[in-house]
Order: C-alpha cells, then structure tokens, then sequence
C-alpha cells in the first residue's frame, strides 16, 4: 500500500534535516516509540507500539538509511515484527526536505508498505486509515517542537 | 494461556482489572473469543461479566427513559417492548445481528465497547442520542456516544472501565427505522442507516462510512418542515455523504458506499414519513 503527505514546518531546512537525523528527537515526535537508537552509521532500532482497537502490537523495527543527500533527502527501508506473535511489517520511504522560502521548510513523505500476519487480517483500507491518523500525530508533534526550539533559539540570540 | 474469571459484581470485575493490567473484561464473548482464537488478542485473564446480576435487564427509568445493561443479550433487547416508537429501530437492529447463536451470546456492552464502525447498534444509539455508562474504578459516567466513539475502533474506556449500561431518552412517539444493506443476512453492514422521526424533522445516523456513524445535526434542523421536498431530502442526504470517510473493504468500495447513502437516506426518510 502506497501512502504519501507533506507538510510545512516553521524552522529553516538545516534545522529539520537535523531533527530528522536524531533518533532521540524521532522517537518522542513517533507515536506510540518508546526506543530508538543507532546501531551503525546506517541503520536503527527502534521499538514501537501501535494500539488498533482490541489489539496492542509492539513492534522491533529496523530502518536501514539506503540513500541521503543532505540536506533534501532520505531513501531508507523499515523492517520488523512483533515479538511474540507474527506480524511483519516492511516498508520502503522516500522523505524529500525543500525550503520555498526562507525559514520554512516544506516535508514531502511517501512510503510503501506491506504488513502481513494477525494485523494482516485487518483489511489495508482501515490500515490506511490509522497510518494517516499516526501521521497526523506525528506531524503535529514534529511541527511543534522544531518551532519551539526554533523560537527558543531565536530568544536567546 | 489464559484464565476465566467470573465476579459476581462490577466492583469486583474492576478491582480485578485494575490489579491485572493484562486481563480483559469478556461479556458474550461472541466476538472476543473469536478474536482470541484467531490469535489477534491476548489476556492473562478474562474476565466475564456473565454473573453480575446488575449489569442485566432492560428497565423504564422514572423520569421515562430506558436503560439497557450491558449484559443484556442482543436476543432479548430484540424482543423489548419497552423499546417503541423512536426507539423501536433499536430492536430492529438487535434482531438483524449475525445470527442468532450470536444474538443469544453476545450483548449491547460488549458490542458497544468493541465499537466495530460497522456494527448493527451504533448508527441506532447515536440517532437514539443515547448514552454509554460507563463504571471505573472511578466510579460510574455517563457519556453520549457520539463523544464516546472516538475513532476506528477506538472508544473513550479507560483501562479497567466496562460499559455497564446504555442509557436512552424517554421513547418519542414518532416511527423510527433501521435500514441495513449486507452482502448476505447476517453480515456486518455494508451501509447501514438509523432513522427517526422527531416531531417535523428527521434524526439520521449512517453507520459503516466512517470511525463513527454520521450525523448531520444542522443538516437535520434545515431539513425540518420539508421532508417531502424531494430537493430538501437530496440536500440532506449530501451533507450526510460529505461526513463519510468509508474504507474499501471486501463488503464494498468506498466508493460504492458512498452511492448508497444517498439512496439508503432517502429511503430511510420515506419509511418514516408514509403519511406525507
């Protein structure tokens, strides 16, 4: 399944390439991550809990950085599974950062995924629906602590 | 592996659930155990509430509302005269469920608080303007539905809360009707409609199009006194079909979903108001 956005932030395109490069800022802006860090220069781990009615699944990810142009652009792979029970998640994303003007920065995502095992059984249209509603999530967030650490970095010069 | 328990009490249920984050309140089961089977769930415990007297029953309350409890099985809200008039849609929807081995099991708590946006109950209770008891350890709310959906298969119950009761507006004399279309009898909606009359207006509630049945309240006072204004009812059933957000799914296309609104609406509109 194909899903892609984008999004305005306030902050100039150095800073969010920077954010987005921090696995520490990454998992407090990702709903529902508990844990992200780096293994390589390449790839992370990360642990990541999605709730989706009665069911509660927490997945191991993996996300390998298959290609970065800094500071526009980011290729990279998802891959993980739940701990006990089988279902596996894979994805291939394309994150592009451009700056229309001067101090915002414009964030086009696109990704392809596939999830298969119990979550599986769930059709791909309601999928989609709550990969929009955790992107929204993630967006607001995101947006919200770059503008804060924008403007704080503004208050202290 | 998991363990059944059986409280005799909501307070005991609660405590229960509250000293075992892993457990889960079980009322039929009729879709909870399925799930289980299919391994989409786990549970250190579950906890039915199968023996707790309070929680059954559908009773007239002194001021004329109608309470049903949460263990009250489909089976029995289905023959429940004290569900007339406005409210008779309700029986309507609880006769249509599945079938009946599931009408026999599963109830209108575990329905309710399963939340699944194409199931019989809800597009009724939110057209019903009904709502969600809820008890925990807390102590018990009350909630409207419409607030208590809060999105796919997402409700507002907290850990360790059970919905114990739905509680109705005093039954209005106005006709009310469920409309469901399936594939086959017995199936989850493909689209289903709620509809009551309300003095010279329309309630309308679309189930199995969105996180939650839609509801048109402004739409629904414009369309008031002109209910049989062919052109008044198409306005109306468009500002219904601009609320869906329907998902593709092997009942139907979004798309597919969203022609019938129109249709089913009207249709709806047309059972309620034969004198017109």
């Amino acid at each position: 399944m194909k899903l892609e956005g984008s999004f305005p932030v306030s902050a100039p395109r150095s800073a969010v390439w920077e954010a987005i490069r921090d696995p520490g800022l990454m998992a407090r802006c990702v709903p529902g991550c508990s844990m992200a860090e780096q293994i390589d220069e390449t790839s992370y781990r990360a642990m990541v809990t999605v709730k989706f009615g009665p069911i509660t699944a927490r997945f191991n990810l993996v996300v390998e950085i298959e290609e970065e142009i800094a500071p526009e652009l980011v290729r990279s792979r998802t891959r993980g599974e739940e701990g006990t029970r089988a279902s596996t998640v894979s994805s291939t994303n394309i994150l592009t950062l451009s700056e229309p003007e001067p101090g915002i920065t414009q964030v086009d995502w696109s990704t392809d995924f596939t999830i298969s095992g119990r979550l599986g059984k769930y059709g791909l249209g309601l999928m989609k629906k709550k990969v929009e509603s955790l992107s929204t999530e993630f967006v607001q967030t995101f947006a919200a602590k770059l503008e804060e650490g924008t403007e704080a970095e503004r208050g202290t010069a | 592996m998991s363990f059944v328990v059986s409280p005799t009490s909501v307070d005991e249920a609660i405590a229960f659930l509250v000293d075992n984050p892993e457990a889960r309140p079980m009322s039929g089961g009729a879709s909870l155990v399925a799930m289980k089977n299919a391994r989409l769930i786990e549970a250190s415990h579950f906890v039915s509430l199968a023996r707790i007297d309070s929680l059954r029953g559908i009773r007239r309350n002194a001021d004329g509302s109608v309470t049903i409890g949460g263990m009250v099985p489909h089976r029995d809200t289905a023959a429940c005269d004290l569900l007339d008039g406005d409210l008779r849609m309700i029986r309507q929807a609880a006769g249509q469920i599945a079938n009946r081995v599931v009408r026999n099991m599963g109830t209108i708590g575990g329905a309710v608080a399963n939340a699944d946006p194409a199931a019989d109950y809800l597009p009724v209770l939110v057209c019903a303007d009904a709502q969600v008891e809820i008890t925990g350890p807390g102590g018990k709310r009350l909630l409207p539905i419409r607030d208590y959906l809060v999105d796919w298969y997402e409700t507002a119950l907290e850990p360790a809360e059970i919905v114990t009761g739905i509680a109705l507006p005093p039954a209005g004399s106005g006709p009310s009707v469920y409309r469901k279309l399936a594939r086959t009898p017995g199936d989850f909606a493909t689209v289903s409609v709620a509809c009551a009359r309300d003095g010279d207006g329309v309630r309308v509630a679309v189930g199995a199009c969105g996180p939650a049945p839609l509801r048109a309240p402004e739409a629904e006072r414009a369309l008031a006194g002109q209910l049989d204004d062919p052109a008044a009812v198409a306005a109306f059933c468009e500002a219904l079909v601009a609320l869906a957000d329907p998902v593709d799914d092997v009942r139907g296309s979004a798309e597919y979903r969203l022609t019938l609104i129109p249709r089913m609406v009207a249709a709806a509109i047309r059972d309620v108001t034969g004198g017109l």
